[in-house]
């Protein structure tokens, strides 16, 4: 695995973020209508109940750590989509670079476009509703690193249906990862959804992470378990999810690179 | 010295054999052509040379290693350029060729980079998008591409279309230097016979997957025993034209002037029976078959 090569990827990807404008604004834009949105509603319910003082933090750190689900799985499929629709999948694969260090680069992607869209909505919920989450202190890591894990998983399996299907299942890009969301509890915890969901929930890692946020938001307590178990589910969806996407890359090399669009 | 052996290659897809069962080298230093009709199983035997398309059988061998388990290594010392590929098209030519040759680790990327735009004419281009650019501006970049790491076998595949007639003259020639100087290998697809002609050392005539002639443009030429004679006729058209229809030779009749397709040994022949008939031609002249002859006798076989 060469950095020169992972570098060339990512830095063929900030160029295009940096001349899309509607790249750009799909990573401020959707976390700043979801805060004032969902912020605002919070705010609303707050009034009849006085005393659900953490309504706006547990709805604030719902939508705040979505972010980093969503654009761990978004910059891995819209960022093979790019390659797709420019027709330059081509170009990349009869270079040196391996399979392997494009997977890479679209993981740092995914950091640094996560880090950017999360630390700018961190700012939008202080500026808008004095909302601070950075209580959570060191369990940010684990939080952050387990879901970005999760956004992941989600996004190579979606690119793998994109690479055998092409662009036609496109759409998957952006919906894959809402199909997920209700058994993830963001708002609310897994109790209280129907006991076939509260099953599905228990094999959704991010729900075991939103749990364990508002048990921190709730009590203080920090309970291990959770981030254990989280850990093994995405260790296993990562690994299935990337054998999966080589599996389709192989396909695709049978039927040859040129031909999926 | 063999610098790309392809043994047995072969494609399948589903029911439908692309590529059957092909064996061909390259030489260092050698210009080789890819010629066949459409769909013939050309563009298919480049994305194999180049790893983008698993062959279904067979073995492809660059400076002789195999291409599947050296895939990277080979791959820093080939490149590509094909018409009908794009760049990412809302990248400007400079962050294109920055990207690029951050995949090939070039050393000294800024000179390098300002060195291939000079030498493919796109200086004034370098700070445009793709989308900005007309196809001879594509094909220049996508050629300023494949040239950036210095490659020592390079595959095009058209590396020619869409470019004026002056700017493709330019590419040919800078081709046979940039031989002449590195001992660069080269394939070329192309359906321009004329420069198939003047830049190929040798050329494959593939066609329905299979190779059905290996040889130097002028040995396939050879090949064909048919020149055609073109002469301005000043007296006796119309017997000129019943004689040949009488002796069953292929004619064009445009104005004044005929051309008529004789075999080489029967042009004296045909001459002098022109001449028994009181034919008198102002203007004569006698064409020798081409590669593009070729071309055309074997795709109206097929």
């Amino acid at each position: 695995m060469r950095i020169h090569r992972i570098y060339a990827v990512i830095l063929r990807f900030m160029y295009l973020f940096r001349r899309s404008y509607d790249r750009i604004s799909d990573a401020f834009y959707w976390p700043t209508i979801d805060l004032m949105l969902w912020g605002l509603t919070s705010v609303y319910f707050r009034s009849y109940m006085p005393d659900a003082s953490k309504v706006i933090l547990i709805i604030m750190s719902g939508i705040l750590f979505w972010i980093i689900i969503w654009r761990g799985q978004y910059e891995i499929t819209v960022n093979l989509l790019e390659d797709l629709w420019n027709e330059n999948l081509i170009n990349m694969f009869v270079s040196p670079l391996k399979f392997g260090e494009w997977i890479v680069a679209f993981l740092f992607i995914g950091v640094i476009k996560a880090f950017m869209s999360f630390s700018f909505a961190l700012l939008m919920a202080y500026l808008l509703y004095k909302v601070n989450i950075l209580f959570f202190g060191w369990n940010f890591i684990p939080i952050i690193a387990l879901l970005i894990m999760t956004g992941w998983a989600v996004g190579f399996f979606v690119a793998g249906l994109i690479l055998r299907f092409g662009t036609k299942v496109q759409t998957f890009a952006w919906t894959i990862v809402a199909l997920i969301s209700p058994f993830s509890a963001l708002y609310y915890p897994v109790s209280i959804l129907p006991t076939w969901a509260q099953t599905v929930a228990k094999f959704i890692p991010a729900s075991y992470i939103f749990e364990e946020i508002r048990e921190i938001i709730a009590t203080g307590k920090v309970d291990p378990n959770k981030f254990y178990i989280s850990l093994t589910l995405n260790c296993i969806y990562l690994v299935l999810s990337l054998l999966f996407l080589r599996n389709s890359f192989d396909k695709v090399l049978n039927k040859g690179l040129v031909k999926v669009y | 010295m063999n610098i790309l052996a392809v043994n047995n290659l072969s494609k399948k897809f589903k029911d439908k054999v692309a590529v059957n069962d092909i064996s061909f080298s390259l030489q260092e230093g050698e210009i080789l052509g890819l010629l066949g009709p459409n769909g013939a199983g050309k563009t298919t035997t480049l994305q194999m040379l180049l790893g983008v398309l698993t062959p279904t059988t067979g073995l492809i061998k660059y400076f002789g290693k195999d291409l599947g388990e050296n895939r990277t290594e080979i791959l820093e010392e080939v490149n590509f350029s094909s018409t009908y590929t794009k760049l990412p098209w809302r990248l400007s030519v400079k962050e294109n060729l920055t990207f690029i040759s951050y995949l090939y680790q070039i050393k000294n990327r800024q000179s390098r980079i300002k060195e291939i735009v000079k030498i493919f004419k796109i200086e004034q281009l370098i700070n445009m998008p793709m989308t900005d650019l007309s196809a001879g501006q594509l094909t220049r970049v996508n050629l300023a591409k494949a040239f950036i790491n210095y490659p020592k076998i390079l595959l095009l595949d058209e590396p020619t279309a869409s470019l004026d007639p002056d700017v493709a003259t330019y590419i040919r020639d800078f081709l046979l230097e940039e031989r002449k100087k590195f001992n660069v290998s080269i394939i070329i697809t192309s359906h321009n016979m004329a420069e198939v002609e003047e830049v190929c050392d040798r050329v494959i005539f593939i066609n329905n997957g299979k190779i059905i002639a290996n040889d130097t443009p002028v040995g396939l030429a050879k090949t064909i025993e048919i020149s055609h004679v073109e002469l301005l006729v000043k007296d006796g058209l119309k017997r000129t034209e019943e004689f040949c229809q009488k002796q069953s030779y292929a004619y064009k009749i445009d104005g004044r002037y005929i051309v008529v397709d004789v075999k080489e040994r029967e042009i004296a022949q045909f001459l002098r029976d022109l001449m028994n008939k009181g034919v008198y031609y102002d203007e004569i002249s006698i064409n020798k078959p081409t590669l593009e002859d070729y071309f055309l006798q074997m795709t109206r076989k097929i």
